[in-house]
């Protein structure tokens, strides 16, 4: 018997279908799709809640950083 | 030959004086370089996020050029250097999106953008924390704002 794991399985975090890897739209001068990423306190939400692939939250944290640097979002203290 | 977007943010009050000269100052600045600009045009003019070098406002020039990579860290040198701009990045592209690249060879030497509201004279005298709150007047965690702000992402930026 051993190693068994209760088999529920977990929702994916990419809803398929839905949204897909290499998302075209992420870069920091798009801050209207940005701003969906983010909380009303403009941080950038988690990617549990942004359901986007690791590769593309990264693209995404790095699109944020950007954009706070040119002035286009704000930084959170 | 690389192909690169460079995003170099323009004091108003020189985009105010004379546009087609606050561009030539970025686009020139880039050929010195060795660089081949493939366009080059006013992406925006707009309230910033928070205050950068006591301006509330500024014009956003985006541009796509190719240079040899090595000319890079030379480009960023001057822009940092140049008080007229206020903030420059460089990234590495592919290739000119096609959008991009026709709206940028859309902006003709005849274009003259419409001037930026007159409000850089008051920028200094503007509190910190009226700045930095968002038009939507929704108030913004604004303890250590500042502080965050780094002198220049290219330092840890890849290209
Ligand atoms: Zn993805």
């Amino acid at each position: 018997m051993g190693m068994k794991i209760a088999a529920k399985p977990r929702a994916p975090l990419v809803p398929v279908g839905r949204k897909r890897c290499d998302d075209p739209r992420i870069d920091y001068k798009d801050i209207a799709y940005l701003a969906k990423f983010m909380t009303p306190q403009a941080q950038l939400q988690s990617r549990r809640r942004t359901s986007f692939c690791a590769q593309c939250q990264r693209q995404l944290k790095q699109s944020v950083k950007r954009a706070r640097f040119m002035g286009l979002l704000p930084f959170v203290g | 030959m690389n192909q690169y977007e460079g995003m170099f943010l323009l004091d108003n009050q020189v985009v105010r004086a004379d546009y087609k000269a606050a561009k030539a100052l970025v686009t020139d600045m880039l050929k010195k370089h060795g660089a081949e600009i493939t366009c080059a045009r006013r992406w925006d003019e707009r309230r910033l996020a928070y205050p950068i070098q006591g301006r509330l406002r500024a014009t956003y020039l985006l541009t796509y050029f190719k240079v040899p990579g090595s000319a890079i860290v030379g480009i960023r040198r001057d822009a940092e250097l140049d008080e007229r701009i206020l903030r420059n990045l460089l990234i590495s592209v592919e290739e000119v999106p096609a959008k991009e690249l026709e709206l940028g060879l859309a902006e003709g030497d005849d274009y003259a953008p419409p001037p930026p509201p007159a409000d850089d004279a008051i920028d200094r005298e503007e509190p910190l924390v009226g700045a930095l709150v968002p038009e939507d007047g929704e108030s913004p965690e604004l303890e250590g704002v500042a502080e965050d702000v780094p002198a220049s992402l290219n330092d840890i930026e890849e290209v």
